[in-house]
């Protein structure tokens, strides 16, 4: 071929750079000279050979994909686009992920204070953190959803169930890199439902000394620390990744191979028609399905980074305390379910039980073998379906904080004004508003709607855990009963341990310049022996004005009595 | 398809929008996250000091009022930490006094992590203590918040203590004769001393500071001309003046000396208080 300046001297200089410009975009796109481009953006027909199936045979990024679709498949039933959803998430998660490995050191000495450094050093570092994080609680949902839907179109059934069996591995990559990410931060949150979770796995059926070398390799030691927060971090940015990435391909390439299959109701009980497309049902993938993916990237990107500004907040407590167990230790809600079943089983039990479970999920298709995809035929299938999802649903609700085993009704009441965690009920108000003094549940403050309103939900609270024997008219009346051991037991319609005629009070005193100390106390007297008293306890918590709890108040996943 | 690229274009140029926007706000807000941070180990170090230190250093800090865990009130064996001599000015006389050339913050976290003398424990992981890095950050972010303008503005001394003990006990219109009952009770709870120098009938020895059970006689050999009334009011006046030689763990360190220096400050307020405890030492 002619060097430039042999076609410079030919042509002329304009007409050798759009020449030039020509094989450079031929080049970079694999196959496609400019007009081409235009052609296929302005939807016309191509020209002959069919320069569009070029970048498929011989450019890279393409090979994978196939060059047309079945038109059939390209509406939003019935891929309802989740396995590409799936992608797209575990795509974001990396870029996402290796921006906030940046700042990140996987070590107990500086794991948290790296979160606050990311949050209030590190420009756009809590957007990014959201993002991630959102992104990683969203990919969960998007690929069970993604699953239920091929159950439910029976694309798992022959030749698909290599394909539904790789899928099912890359739940559980999904569901452990969603969970593996949870410990990094080293908070209370992180730190105590990774040890939840750790002794649960090692709770199962099998011998000890297999219990103990499991604990001991996932914790890294006796109770976990710098050496399981390195494994843990290791899994998460190594592992997990790689294995999710190895075995998308695999998936993929099956799903390539036989081809997405067509709703059920468009081929022929116990036929595979979704390789054979008759010229007049094929979409091909340059330009339709290139241009439908990029605009649902561009969707999905502006779904997430909104949410991730606007309405969803990754959490952050404080920092990991081996000590200290916090109150109520929580899963992550798409771990609930196995928390609930724990409350239905004993322990050896479920951990012996999901394992098992998984293999089933994992060799149905094998022996789930009716040849129908139909939706009329499968009724027994898809029953069975929604009770287990039915199922799992009550387990995640029995698994969930609001399904707990109560303590005693004052903590009740401190825990919910002022948790150990996050605004609560007091924390919220705004600093200039804690007017120092001593209130009362009830009280009104003039001029103080903020302090009054905590005040309303420290009564909505009391009311909860107390009740009256002298008809006091702020509290229930008591139903009394005697127990075995001659003790009485005080109840109300909420609660079988209600303290009978408390008197509680919140006191605010500004402790240091910025620093105001909340106490609630509570006392109350024992009915059967007035000098005696059953509960004489104080509750504290400390509020600085730049601790900005407020803030927290204004996300969706945050809850914050006061508003 | 058309309509395709245009919805993606715009999402596009709407999600480029939100990042511009958030970037936008981005200042204000790692202003208010790098407080934030600083504001929640503040409160974090509130539950560390009420759980670990104040029996020593007091509920507030003064080292005045400190309680065992039966909620009894005890001596105070700790210096004041909310106290302006060590958290005013950069560097506090506090510091100057040690010879400490770090900042205020690194001579608080050094001396909290490390401990020291034989009362001040050692609180850092790091060094065989019970807390962890990360917490004793958070003890000592909440022990400097006791700065304040108000802390600062006060005069170290209030009362203009004359130079003698006889100068001041000829004050008699601000105070009495010496009552050595009240005087024991001050000397053992309201000051703390005894925490430091034993009690009174000898059976609890000293553990910091010397015996003052023979600080009658004692007194007049500590220094050339001073009898032992001038010489006790002076060490509590101003404890690093003079070093006592004999400490129960060797000799006594200093200058600066491990009594606290707020004596004369707190007694300002009260100066009958010095009359009595130098009536109960003196035996007069
Ligand atoms: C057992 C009693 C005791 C406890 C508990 C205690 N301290 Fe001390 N602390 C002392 C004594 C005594 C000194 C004086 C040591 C010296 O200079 O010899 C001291 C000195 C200090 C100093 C240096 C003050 C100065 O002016 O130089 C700081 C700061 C301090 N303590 C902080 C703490 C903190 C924070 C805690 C809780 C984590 C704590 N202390 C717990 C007894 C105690
Ligand atoms: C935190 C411990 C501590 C407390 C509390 C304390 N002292 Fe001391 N005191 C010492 C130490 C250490 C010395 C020795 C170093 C020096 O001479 O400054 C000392 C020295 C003295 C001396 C000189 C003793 C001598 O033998 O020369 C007198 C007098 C004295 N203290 C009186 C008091 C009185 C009175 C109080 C209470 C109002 C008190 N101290 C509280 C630690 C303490
Ligand atoms: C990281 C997780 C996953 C990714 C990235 C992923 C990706 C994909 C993609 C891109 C497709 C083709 C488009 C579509 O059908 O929507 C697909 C199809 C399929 N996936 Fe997944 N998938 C994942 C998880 C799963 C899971 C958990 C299952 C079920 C256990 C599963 C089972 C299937 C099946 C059976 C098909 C074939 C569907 C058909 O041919 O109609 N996949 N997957």
């Amino acid at each position: 071929m002619a060097t430039f300046v042999e076609q410079v001297r030919e042509m002329g200089i304009k007409q050798a750079v759009v020449t030039k410009a020509d094989e450079v975009v031929e080049r970079v796109t694999a196959g496609m000279n400019i007009n081409d481009v235009r052609a296929a953006l302005r939807g016309d027909e191509p020209r002959r050979p069919n320069p569009r199936l070029r970048p498929h045979a011989d450019g890279f990024w393409l090979h994978i994909r196939p060059s047309f679709y079945h038109t059939g498949v390209t509406n939003i039933y019935p891929t309802f686009r989740l396995g590409w959803l799936s992608t797209f998430m575990l795509i974001w998660e990396t870029i996402t992920g290796l921006i906030l490995m940046v700042f990140y050191t996987p070590s107990p000495l500086v794991a948290y204070s790296n979160m606050w450094n990311i949050l209030g050093n590190v420009p756009l570092g809590q957007l990014f953190r959201n993002m991630h994080r959102l992104g990683a609680e969203v990919m969960v949902l998007v690929v069970a959803m993604h699953m239920l839907r091929t159950f439910i179109t029976g694309s798992y059934k022959k030749p698909r169930q290599f394909t539904w069996a790789t899928g099912m591995l890359l739940l559980v990559f999904t569901i452990f890199l969603s969970f593996s990410g949870y410990l990094l931060p080293w908070d209370q949150l992180a730190y105590w439902a990774l040890t939840v979770f750790i002794s649960g796995g090692a709770a199962a059926p099998a011998p000890a000394f297999v219990n103990d070398t499991v604990l001991l390799v996932l914790q890294g030691g006796p109770a976990l620390g710098a050496n399981g927060l390195l494994r843990w971090y290791l899994l998460h940015v190594l592992l997990l990744p790689l294995l999710a990435g190895i075995f998308f391909f695999v998936h993929y390439y099956k799903v390539v191979l036989y081809g997405i299959s067509l709703p059920p109701g468009r081929e022929q009980i116990g036929e595979d028609t979704a390789k054979r497309v008759p010229q007049g049902e094929r979409t091909y993938f340059i330009p339709d399905i290139l241009t439908s993916e990029l605009m649902w990237t561009a969707l999905a990107t502006l779904f997430l980074v909104a949410g991730a500004l606007w309405l969803w907040d990754a959490p952050l407590e404080t920092h990991a305390d081996p000590v200290v167990t916090p109150l109520h230790v929580v899963a992550p809600w798409y771990l609930s379910w196995s928390q609930g079943w724990l409350k239905l089983a004993p322990k050896t039990a479920v951990v012996g039980f999901i394992p098992l479970l998984l293999v089933a999920f994992i060799v149905m298709p094998y022996f789930e073998v009716g040849k129908s995809r139909r939706y009329a035929d499968r009724r027994v299938g898809l029953t069975v379906a929604m009770l287990f999802i039915a199922f799992m649903l009550v387990s995640n609700w029995m698994g969930s904080p609001e399904f707990r085993v109560t303590s005693s009704p004052d903590r009740e009441v401190s825990i919910h004004l002022l948790p150990e965690e996050g605004p609560g009920g007091l924390k919220g108000i705004p600093f200039d508003h804690m007017t120092p003094g001593t209130y009362v549940p009830g009280q009104v403050i003039d001029g103080n709607p903020f302090l009054t309103r905590g005040l309303a939900v420290f009564e909505e609270a009391m009311h909860e855990q107390s009740c009256t024997l002298v008809g006091n008219e702020m509290w229930q009346e008591c139903t009394v009963t005697t127990l075995e051991s001659g003790a009485k037991s005080y109840s109300n319609r909420f609660t079988d341990v209600a303290m009978p005629d408390p008197v509680a009070t919140l006191e605010i005193v500004e402790i240091q310049p910025n620093l105001k100390e909340m106490t609630l106390h509570y006392q109350v007297a024992d009915p059967e022996n007035p000098n005696e008293m059953l509960i004489d306890t104080p509750w504290t918590a400390f509020r600085h004005a730049f601790s900005n709890y407020e803030e927290e108040c204004q996300f969706l996943n945050k809850s914050c009595a006061i508003n | 398809m058309q309509i395709k690229i245009v919805i993606g274009t715009i999402a596009f140029m709407l999600t480029m929008m939100v990042f511009g926007y958030s970037a936008l706000r981005e200042p204000a807000r790692l202003e208010r996250f790098t407080n934030a941070e600083l504001g929640r180990s503040i409160e974090a170090g509130g539950h560390i000091f009420a759980n670990n230190c104040a029996t020593c250093h007091g509920v507030d800090g003064t080292a005045e009022a400190c309680f065992d865990a039966a909620g009894n009130q005890i001596a105070c064996q700790g210096l004041p930490l909310n106290f302006n001599g060590l958290l005013c000015g950069e560097p506090s006389q506090r510091m100057t006094d040690m010879g400490w050339n770090g900042t205020k913050a690194a001579y608080v976290l050094t001396t909290v992590s490390a401990g020291r003398g034989p009362i001040m424990p050692t609180w850092s992981e790091q060094f065989g203590g019970p807390l962890r890095e990360d917490q004793v950050r958070d003890v000592t972010n909440f022990v400097l918040n006791w700065e304040s303008e108000t802390l600062c503005a006060a005069p170290v001394i209030t009362y203009d203590w004359p130079e003698t003990a006889d100068e001041f006990l000829a004050r008699t219109d601000e105070v009495e004769p010496g009552d050595p009952t009240r005087g024991a009770e001050l000397y053992a709870l309201t000051y703390g001393c005894q925490a430091c120098h034993g009690t009174l009938d000898g059976l609890v020895p000293a553990a910091l500071g010397p015996s003052l059970l023979e600080i009658e006689t004692d007194g007049a050999t500590r220094v050339e001309g001073m009898d032992a009334a001038t010489y006790v009011y002076h060490s509590i006046l101003f404890p690093s003046d003079h070093i006592a030689p004999e400490c129960p763990t060797g000799p006594c360190a200093g200058p600066p000396s491990a009594m606290p220096a707020n004596f004369g400050a707190r007694m300002g307020e009260n100066p009958q208080d010095m009359a009595d405890i130098l009536a109960v030492l003196l035996g007069e």
